[in-house]
This record gives structure tokens, C-alpha cells and sequence, in this order.
């Protein structure tokens, strides 16, 4: 039977990894703070797949992003996807060939979606996730993009639908309001909108610890949850976390996380 | 022992590699030259992408036609990942109809949508047949990373072990010298590292 997942999400802005609340950002520690804290190689076994987003506000450089990506991805043998500023297959292929097995898309999903459909045609559905990220006002889910600044003129439901269309192979969708809070997931949004998804649907934004992880992960639509706390899961997080979502009795991979 | 990686331009080849190299492998090259490829103890066909597309850079470069005088005539084992594992069936209906390599007997179709999710991503359980040299030392059923919208049906003997998504289909076959993963070892932790340890020992 297939698995749910657990993701960790890194967020990368100009050299630093960051700590994004409202998705204001604020930095954490460079690539050497990260290793020290998160020794991957190690820990990799906790996590079934890594995400790693360019949140850089101007200028994202894809070359400076990919040798970051590809500094990551040294002897861990899990799925990596990437993204943050891909505006044309030439940045996917850049990513690709530094270590991404996947690439995470935004902004483009609304500006080009004729580049969608290439990248879909060249990579493959599977490779391509389609971020989306939402904030409720009045009541009503709005969708943003470039680093959520600017809205889209589609409310959520619509959105989802639109993007589903474009032949993305996974939806991570991710709450704006609760982004780093660690109050756990918009489970509200997330019931609603899960059953009209018919691709893979990766959860992020609000995971505090280990019970909002078993709570996103026991709705039947969610395969995935995602968490960007780096602060939450530091040291041994992740393989705890791993071991409480295994007692609790869901369907993730087994592997010797203490190992 | 010399390992080459098939090149035909497409996916990442990068942890393909680093998962080779960190089994021990030493001599890994990456290339379409005939003399490469012939020279090769191991060869792997890795692949991500279009089906129609790749069978097209394939040709373009003759690679076709190389591996059917190396892989069938002077017996190199082979061992394709994911798009590379379909590539060496008999046909794809991913883009129109188009023919793979026919090394092997599997026809290749798309998941259908109805109950499932597609494409099928994440760590599945492999029922292992038992005849598999691949799995040896592996417990009865493992768990390996997918990711993929189209899946390979078999109904010839290609000691197939199967994985389950709505329906049974190809999780890797082990025919003579042909070996393929619908899965990917390189990013299946442990348990992929030891298939390629088997896959570069026991064949």
C-alpha cells in the first residue's frame, strides 16, 4: 500500500536558511549552521523527501540556488525538489542537473502557463510540483504568488482546479496565515478542499510538533505533510517526530530511524 | 569494474551516480559512445521524462542500435530506472503509441484516474518474486520510492516483482542480463543502495 509521507522544507534566501512567519522571513544560519544542526546524512532516514525554496524577495539567482541545492544533496539518498524563481526550462534543466529530482513551481503557474505545459511535455508530470499559497481574508482563500505578494485573481477552489488542469504532477499547498506559527494546520481548508484534488496533495504551513504532523496525515486526501520549522525540529526532531507518527499507527515507511 | 550511465540527455543523473559511488563503484562514466558502452561491465539507463522524447534522443544518437548489439548479442547486464526500466519494454501509449526497445515483454499504459491519485508518488512495498536474484537478502516484502504517472503490465515470464496501486503492475523485472526498476534505488535510502550492490554483484 502506498505510504504517506513526511517532507522537510528548507527556505533559502541569500546564502541563509530562514524561518518564515506570515512569510516574513528571518534569517536562521548558513549552510554550515545547517549541517551542524540537520546532518541529513543522518537524519535523511526521518524524511522521505526534501524541498528546498529560494524565497530570495529580488534578483533570485538560479545558478547561486542550484550550487546550494546541490551542496545538499551529497550522499542523501532521498527525493529533492526544488524551485523558487524557474521562469524557463533552461532554470528547471540548471536544477535538475544540480541534484533536483523534482522542480516546485509558483509564479509561473499564473504567468506562463504555456512554459508549464513544456516543462510537463520535457520532464514528466511526476516532476513537477505546483506550489500554491492561500491567506483567508473576510472569509474568503485567497491565492498568492511571487512570495506571496501578489494575488492571483482566482479564489482557492478555482485556483486548485486551473493548476490541476495544467498537468501538474502534486499540489503543495500551503497556508500563508499559518506559515511558521506552529499552531498546526488550516485542517479547515484542507477537509475542504482535499477530496477535489486528483493529484498527490502535499500539506504545509502551521506544523508546531509531531501531533500536527499525525493530524494532517490522518485525512484520507492528504499523501503528504510538510514542515519548514527549523527551530521545532532540530537535533533529533525529525527522527522523534518520525517515531510518534509510526505509533500512532499510520501508514509511512518504516525505517530504522535511530539507525 | 567499469559502470556506464547511459546519457541521452534526460533527468538527473547526479544521484544516480552518488548512489553508485557510495556502494563502492569506482570507475562510473557517464556517455553515448559506442566504445564507452562497450567497454562497460554494468550499464544503467536512467531516465525521467517523456517517453516519445526519449525514444527520440535515443535514436538520434544511435543508442538503439548500440545496446541491441551490447546488451542482447555480448550479454552486458543492464539495468534501467524508472523511464530507462520502460524504455526496455515493447511499447508506451504515453504520447500516441510508441516503441520502446523490446528488450523485454511489457507493455506500458497510463494509471487510470478513477479511484487513485496520479501519478503514483512515494514508498510502496515490493512483493519479491522468488526467483529474484536482485532482492536477495531483502525481507519478503521492501519498501522502494515511485514516482510515476504510467506503469508496465507483463503477461510473459520476466521474473516481475509486483507493486500494488489499484492494480498490480511491473515493479522490476529480472530477465537474463536485462534488469529494470520501476522505482528508483538512488533515492530509496538503505534498501536502494543494497539493490544496486546486487544488481553490480549478481549479474
Amino acid at each position: 500500500m502506498l505510504r504517506k509521507r513526511i517532507i522537510f522544507t528548507l527556505i533559502y534566501s541569500q546564502g541563509f536558511f530562514m524561518l518564515s512567519r506570515n512569510f516574513r522571513l528571518q534569517k536562521v544560519g548558513d549552510l554550515n549552521w545547517l549541517e551542524r544542526n540537520y546532518k541529513f546524512q543522518k537524519i535523511a532516514v526521518s524524511i522521505d523527501e526534501l524541498i528546498v525554496l529560494n524565497a530570495t524577495k529580488e534578483n533570485k539567482s538560479i545558478k547561486e540556488f542550484a550550487n546550494i541545492v546541490s551542496s545538499l544533496v551529497n550522499d542523501v539518498f532521498i527525493p529533492i525538489a526544488a524551485g523558487g524563481g524557474i521562469k524557463s526550462v533552461e532554470d528547471a534543466e540548471i536544477l535538475f542537473n544540480n541534484g533536483a529530482d523534482k522542480i516546485v513551481l509558483n509564479s509561473l503557474l499564473v504567468e506562463n502557463p504555456k512554459m508549464i505545459t513544456q516543462l510537463v511535455q520535457k520532464y514528466g508530470s511526476q516532476s513537477i510540483v505546483a506550489c500554491i499559497d492561500y491567506k483567508n481574508i473576510n472569509g474568503v482563500n485567497e491565492v498568492y504568488i511571487q512570495d506571496g505578494t501578489k494575488k492571483v485573481d482566482m479564489e482557492l477552489e478555482d485556483y486548485i482546479r486551473y493548476v490541476v488542469g495544467l498537468d501538474i504532477g502534486e499540489v503543495y499547498l500551503n497556508s500563508i496565515d499559518k506559515d511558521g506559527t506552529g499552531f498546526g494546520y488550516d485542517l479547515e481548508t484542507i477537509k475542504r478542499v482535499e477530496k477535489k484534488i486528483s493529484v498527490p496533495l502535499i500539506i504545509a504551513g502551521g506544523a508546531g510538533n509531531e501531533s500536527h504532523l499525525i493530524e494532517g496525515l490522518s485525512n484520507d486526501g492528504v499523501s503528504a505533510v510538510a514542515t519548514a520549522n527549523l527551530f521545532n525540529f532540530v537535533g533529533n526532531g525529525l527522527p522523534n517526530a518520525r517515531i510518534k507518527v509510526l505509533e500512532s499507527g499510520l501508514n509511512i515507511a518504516n525505517w530504522n530511524v535511530n539507525n | 569494474m567499469n559502470i556506464v550511465i547511459v546519457d541521452y540527455g534526460m533527468g538527473n543523473i547526479k544521484s544516480v551516480v552518488s548512489a553508485l559511488k557510495y556502494t563502492g563503484a569506482k570507475n562510473i562514466i557517464v556517455s553515448s559512445d559506442y566504445n564507452k558502452l562497450l567497454s562497460a561491465d554494468k550499464l544503467i539507463l536512467p531516465g525521467v521524462g517523456a517517453f516519445g522524447q526519449a525514444m527520440l534522443s535515443i535514436k538520434e544518437k544511435n543508442i538503439d542500435k548500440h545496446l541491441q548489439e551490447i546488451v542482447l548479442h555480448k550479454k552486458t547486464p543492464i539495468m534501467g530506472i524508472c523511464l530507462g526500466m520502460q524504455l526496455l519494454g515493447s511499447s508506451s501509449t504515453e504520447d500516441g503509441i510508441n516503441e520502446g526497445l523490446g528488450f523485454v515483454d511489457g507493455v506500458v499504459r497510463k494509471f487510470s484516474i478513477k479511484n487513485i491519485r496520479v501519478p503514483h508518488v512515494g514508498f510502496n512495498q515490493v512483493k519479491i518474486n522468488e526467483n529474484s536474484k536482485l532482492y536477495e537478502g531483502f525481507p519478503d516484502e521492501a519498501d522502494f520510492y515511485f514516482t510515476h504517472s504510467y506503469r508496465m503490465t507483463s503477461d510473459k515470464s520476466i521474473i516481475q516483482s509486483m507493486c500494488t496501486y489499484e492494480n498490480d503492475f511491473v515493479a522490476s523485472f529480472e530477465f537474463e542480463n536485462i534488469v529494470g526498476t520501476q522505482f528508483h534505488p538512488e533515492l530509496s535510502q538503505y534498501n536502494g543502495l543494497n539493490l544496486f550492490k546486487n544488481f553490480l554483484k549478481k549479474f
